[in-house]
């Protein structure tokens, strides 16, 4: 062989090994990371001033998850000793901020990426690190928090997370309970500029089906919307909390407001109460027969105000 | 070297021609070699991984209860970045007058038919088109896949419908490529990933059924993914970004999330309805 082939031969199988390397991903992963401003048409009126009390259509509590809700009080959210928990981790589909992931990688041993973590909301959701290296999740026994633990598989382009070791806490804002026994799923896609977050909430103790949520996310780089996490001092909120730790709390049949959505919006008591039967389009028959419009033009929380540079649709939001 | 460099650059021109037609880009259409079998493929023979879409689906409504599960009460425009002319229009819609002109099925065209409470029957009705049906409304939605990356899909009707017209395309994950090829190469497995559908040509419809309207000027992009748990759920989420100029302020994004089940028995069809 000539000294020239041997050069061009050498010279196709360098270019065509750094080519093909160049044309396949390194690992199955996508990148992730970024900043994901929180693109909120579903669930604003939650996220923001949130749920109307006794609410509960739509999640399928059980009797002991909705006796939890009915006996939950507000002014529980002002209380010393809890103003500065924070929300669960399936907060991070039902929050009214974006975030900001980043990669974890091994800098020591494999230089690969070992995980990614969602960056946490003020004080009110933990930053959530889903290890995706193969690890084992800790043993049932260990350590609760309000964010757990979380592992995560990818298959092809989503990103699949299982959190575990949950703490107790609240499945929704208006009182509904998530117990320690909660395992919540995530799948993440992202679809160019755009992320979805599908998250399935499965919980033995409160829960008789899972409960399936979902959120879009726009890449953005104008702006950073995951604001950095915050320390938070407790302070007096509440006048009539002011002698200490009391518990604010609806003894069982005393909750005042649990009329309020058949009163302000028409909808059944038993619709209102929650179920997994109220999550499927079949409950709309029964429905039919109880619900009553209201008769008045809507009067709170009816529009969205003006985005920017176009004109006011509503002068204010309420 | 100069000697080595030019024969590198040459050599590279080629292989990564070669190269590039071999790995799809993000997003590309499932495509193969040229002499490969694989090339002839139809899209329901190119369905990713575990992309089961086939079969009979349920609406979980979780989100949006109060717009969706019951017609809302007027004036309860939150959550849509509607303008000020939508609101004008939504303010003197009324339901009766439209049903009264047959229009019954405004508020089930293609840019809120996934929001419906509903079950979807999904099936080929040939290897480039998947029909979704719905209870609900007692829709079809004809989702049309381009044969090729290179060719069309089939032609748009020459009249606006309430479901409209829709191109589907595979969205896969890129792979690398497979070395070797020999008879003892293994056999490459499909690709994971989703269907990306875009629709337009739809006739004005309704967005909620208190009169909040999208027009015929809107177009929809929609990323459709199937998800499964360890217990044997299948979960579609479908992806909904809504460009309408007339009505929005911005882009109107949302999810409507499926259960698969596992058969047709609750399949229920209803006509569709303004007041119900």
């Amino acid at each position: 062989m000539s000294q020239l082939m041997k050069q061009h031969l050498l010279a196709a199988a360098l270019v065509g090994l750094l080519t093909l390397l160049a044309a396949a991903p390194a690992s199955a992963q996508v990148d992730l990371s970024g900043n994901w401003a929180l693109l909120d048409f579903q669930n604003s009126l939650k996220a923001g001033p949130g749920p109307f009390p006794n609410s509960f259509q739509g999640i399928p509590i059980n009797k002991d998850g909705r006796d939890a809700a009915l006996s939950f009080d507000n002014e529980s959210l002002s209380e010393l000793q809890r103003e500065c928990e924070p929300w669960m981790v399936h907060y991070v589909i039902q929050g009214p901020f974006g975030f900001r992931i980043t990669s974890v990688v091994d800098n020591h041993v494999s230089g690969e990426v070992v995980g990614w973590t969602i960056s946490g909301e003020v004080y009110d959701r933990l930053a959530t690190t889903i290890w995706v290296d193969g690890r084992a999740p800790p043993p049932p026994q260990a350590l609760h928090t309000w964010g757990g633990y979380t592992t995560g598989v990818w298959r092809g382009d989503t990103l699949v997370s299982t959190t575990t070791h949950i703490k107790d806490g609240a499945l929704e804002r208006v009182g509904v309970p998530s117990s320690n026994q909660e395992v919540f799923r995530m799948f993440i896609t992202r679809h160019a500029d755009l992320l979805t977050i599908t998250g399935i909430i499965h919980d033995p103790i409160y829960l008789t089906a899972p409960y399936a949520l979902a959120q879009v996310f726009q890449s953005t780089t104008t702006a950073d919307p995951s604001t950095p996490a915050m320390h938070c001092a407790p302070e007096l909120e509440d006048t009539r909390l002011a002698s200490g730790y009391q518990i604010a709390a609806y003894l069982p049949g005393q909750n005042p407001a649990v009329m309020y959505m058949p009163q302000h919006y028409g909808i059944p008591l038993a619709a209102a109460m929650g179920g997994a039967q109220t999550m499927y389009p079949e409950y709309r028959k029964v429905l039919q027969k109880e619900y009553k419009p209201p008769t008045k033009y809507c009067t709170q929380y009816c529009c969205e105000r003006g985005y920017a540079g176009q004109a006011a649709v509503c002068k204010t939001r309420n | 070297m100069k000697q080595l460099l030019r024969s590198a650059g040459r050599a590279g021109w080629l292989l990564s021609v070669g190269a590039w037609l071999w790995s799809p880009g993000p997003g590309a259409q499932a495509a193969a070699p040229p002499g490969n079998p694989a090339a002839k493929a139809t899209p329901e023979e190119q369905t990713p991984r575990g992309f089961d879409l086939p079969g009979y689906w349920v609406s979980i409504v979780t989100q949006n209860w109060r717009f969706r599960m019951i017609v809302p009460g007027r004036g309860e425009y939150v959550e849509i970045p509607i303008n000020l002319k939508a609101k004008q229009f939504a303010d003197a819609w009324n339901p009766l007058t439209d049903e009264a002109a047959g229009k019954q099925c405004e508020a089930y065209g293609a840019a809120a038919i996934m929001r419906v409470p509903e079950r979807l029957h999904v099936k080929w009705q040939d290897p480039r088109t998947l029909v979704v049906q719905t209870d609900s409304g007692m829709q079809t939605r004809l989702l049309n896949f381009a044969p090729a990356a290179t060719e069309h899909a089939a032609p748009a009707p020459a009249n606006e419908s309430w479901q409209g017209y829709s191109v589907a395309r595979w969205a896969l994950h890129p792979a690398p490529p497979a070395f070797g090829g020999g008879a003892g190469a293994a056999k490459p497995q499909r690709q994971y990933g989703g269907m990306e559908v875009t629709t337009t040509d739809m006739l004005p419809g309704l967005l909620r059924k208190n009169g909040i309207p999208y027009s015929d000027k809107a177009q929809m992009s929609e990323f459709w993914e199937v998800n499964g748990e360890p217990d044997g759920d299948q979960w579609l989420t479908v992806t909904t970004k809504l460009h309408d100029p007339e009505y929005l302020q911005t882009d109107y994004y949302f999810t409507s999330i499926f259960l698969k089940e596992p058969d047709g028995s609750k399949w229920d069809p209803t006509p569709c309805s303004l007041t119900q």
